[in-house]
């Protein structure tokens, strides 16, 4: 026993009969201020939470900064784009922008119908994705390997390349030529121009308009869209098979093996057990499936030629009672475009408010892995 | 005795047929995905690979007549189109830059949304907003948005053509005098200064790689991070030896949705120049040739991105 240890030891005082007070002898704070503030170990940390805060910060800037923009952009009357003092709070406050998006583009019909077509296909997909993935990810039957691959394939080949093919197999619909022998086109053995029975059958009625002798006119309807999602081959279905697949591979086996145990069959247990548990992961599908829907040009533009079905991206446009040929007018229409942009995307930012919560918690929770 | 005969055998039965059943429902399951894949997707595959060798005339009646052309959409997309091959070799050129960028800036920013801090939820919320609302329609619009560089500009004024310099983050004079002091080339300058003044764009499109790395980043087990924290190693360390190679697959995952995203983007110049050709004369059959043509060099591309990766990932053991 040294000295410093005897020093060090507690003072034990005994208060009253049954309680005894133990002192310790502490390091002055002084000194464990010091100890813990002028360390290297301390100064690193503080500079890397300003490092950190700053580059989070300024990145959501970037972010957002477009998005002011709009929206200041979308309440000034024409006189503030000519006015240089004027970049962010307008000075004449108006609304005319939004009034003649409102009556002039047919907003609310537009709203409703990519509200009816997004939501559909959505859903749609968010099913047929999770069906599609569970089988690959849980079940080991001859061809697994190669529906993977084929799901893989439908992600990899842009559907730019297949453009002008996939408008042809629209607005001439037909499966195994089934319809186009029903319609009196009789058997065509395919890639070729060799036809029989033509004209055998033709129990389609002339008044139907929409079938001709190649098959059903499918182009300016929702069933395009529709007959993609309930296949699982719209846009980046492969991305949401192949997500949802990562996850259902990182739910236990055991789960499914106790309900086989106790009498469960496959469907029961999939959907009393599995599908409760990737509430979070369907989510972040579907509001991948919505949104990427609701902001679509591409197959919109494709599959909808005509104006008699008004979508989102066709109120993209400059309203009559709003052309002007003064100074400023370039500002004037990028502002009037950007108000656009703001009302189709304001119902996407409402439900991104709400569900945001979920895209982060069902990727965190998929247990993503490459293997 | 018998009926102990009676009671075993439908148990075996029923215990063989457990795969079997389990087979069935594997294709219950994935039932939509192939009767789609066969019945609609490979005929339309296939009729666009057939499409790039006739011409396509529609015909008054309600249907249409295809004329054999041979090689010839091919030929005048390479030989007789002045721009196709111009633009292709720009188009892979911006790939070969925006791929790297774009994995290590989500990888990055995977890594800074790991850490625990206050308002990680709000920067989340914030970081993920342009891959669900700045796509398609809104992204075009975004393209055109000379009200908004007006606004962000400290000066000039609006001289029409929307494209004023000043609202430039960083100018590569800026940059050259940073480096001028270190050995590094004017080629490195001009990669960082472009990153930085197209950061939005990088941003915007490195949104689902972000959530990829993120959940890679989660699946890491903290034991390891513990145990090496308790041998000494600093963060540097630690992000080089254990969060890199164990977040490596994830990067080859990364970097073939990388190049696919950035191929069939709208954005795309190649894409943008096909798109073009075929609205020109709707329905033209050079884009979809043009179109098939860039997608085999693309595919090459991923064959060899994939198989140089693949040799440097690593894959944990798991027991």
């Amino acid at each position: 026993m040294n000295a410093q240890n005897v020093n060090n030891a507690p003072k034990v005082r005994k208060e009253s009969k049954n309680k005894i007070r133990v002192d310790f002898e502490r390091t002055p704070l002084k000194e464990r201020l010091k100890a813990k503030f002028l360390s290297m170990f301390f100064v690193k940390k503080v500079l890397w939470y300003i490092i950190r805060l700053v580059l989070l910060i300024g990145i959501s800037y970037i972010v957002l900064f477009p998005f002011f923009t709009w929206i200041a952009g979308s309440f000034m009357a024409p006189e503030d784009f000519v006015d240089v003092t004027v970049r962010l709070i307008p000075k004449n406050f108006s609304l005319d922008i939004y009034k003649a998006i409102w009556t002039e583009q047919h907003y609310m019909q537009a709203f409703g119908n990519t509200l009816l077509l997004s939501a559909s296909t959505a859903i749609l997909q968010t099913f047929i994705c999770t069906f599609v993935a569970y089988g690959l990810a849980k079940f080991k039957f001859k061809g697994n390997k190669f529906v993977f691959m084929a799901v893989i394939f439908s992600l990899v080949v842009p559907h730019q390349t297949l453009q002008l093919s996939l408008f042809m197999s629209f607005r001439y619909f037909d499966i195994l030529g089934i319809f186009s022998f029903l319609n009196g086109g009789g058997i065509t053995i395919p890639f070729t121009d060799i036809t029989f029975l033509e004209g055998v059958v033709d129990i389609i009625p002339e008044t139907w308009e929409k079938f001709t002798a190649d098959g059903i006119t499918l182009t300016n309807t929702y069933w395009p869209l529709l007959i993609m999602s309930v296949c699982g081959l719209a846009f980046k279905n492969g991305l949401y098979i192949f997500m949802l697949r990562q996850f259902f591979r990182g739910v236990p086996d055991e789960l499914e093996e106790s309900a086989y145990i106790d009498g469960s069959g496959i469907m029961r247990t999939f959907f009393t057990i599995i599908l409760p548990l990737s509430v979070p992961m369907m989510i972040t599908v579907f509001l991948f499936a919505f949104s990427w829907q609701w902001t679509d040009e591409f197959y919109t533009g494709l599959f909808f030629t005509t104006t008699k079905t008004v979508l989102m991206p066709k109120i993209v446009g400059i309203p009559t009672s709003l052309t002007t040929d003064y100074a400023g007018q370039n500002l004037y229409y990028s502002a009037i475009r950007n108000t656009c942009g703001i009302m189709i995307i304001a119902p996407l930012v409402v439900m991104y408010l709400f569900c945001q919560k979920y895209l982060v918690q069902g990727i965190e929770r998929s247990g993503l892995t490459a293997d | 005795m018998t009926t102990d005969i009676k009671v075993k055998a439908p148990k075996r039965k029923k215990s063989a047929s457990l795969d079997k059943r389990k087979a069935r429902g594997g294709w219950l399951f994935v039932l939509p995905f192939v009767i789609g894949f066969i019945l609609i997707y490979l005929p339309i595959v296939i009729d666009s690979i057939r499409y790039s060798f006739y011409t396509i005339k529609v015909l008054a009646g309600g249907g249409f007549e295809l004329i054999p052309a041979g090689w010839n959409n091919y030929n005048e997309a390479l030989f007789v189109n002045p721009d196709f091959v111009e633009t292709l070799i720009q188009g892979l050129g911006d790939m070969v830059f925006d791929i790297p960028m774009i994995l290590i800036f989500s990888l990055f920013m995977a890594v800074l949304l790991n850490q625990k801090m206050a308002g990680r939820a709000v920067f989340r919320a914030i970081f993920f907003i342009p891959v669900i609302i700045s796509t398609g329609i809104v992204g075009t619009i975004e393209a055109q948005n000379t009200a908004g560089d007006y606004m962000e500009s400290a000066e000039g004024i609006d001289d029409g053509s929307g494209t004023s310099t000043a609202s430039e983050i960083v100018s590569a004079m800026d940059v050259e005098a940073m480096f001028s002091g270190m050995a590094v080339g004017q080629g490195l300058v001009e990669y960082v200064t472009t990153a930085i003044n197209n950061i939005y764009d990088i941003v915007n499109r490195s949104g689902v790689q972000m959530l990829i790395f993120l959940a890679g980043l989660q699946s890491i087990s903290p034991a390891i991070y513990e145990s090496v924290q308790i041998d000494g190693a600093t963060s540097w360390e630690t992000f080089w030896k254990i969060t890199f190679p164990m977040i490596s697959p994830m990067i080859l995952v990364n970097a073939v949705y990388t190049i696919i995203d950035s191929f069939t983007a709208e954005s795309n110049v190649v894409m943008s120049f096909i798109s073009g050709i075929y609205q020109q004369a709707n329905g033209n059959v050079v884009s979809s040739a043009m179109s098939w043509m860039y997608f085999l060099i693309v595919i090459a591309i991923i064959a060899i991105v994939a198989a140089v990766f693949s040799a440097f990932v690593f894959y944990q053991r798991r027991d």
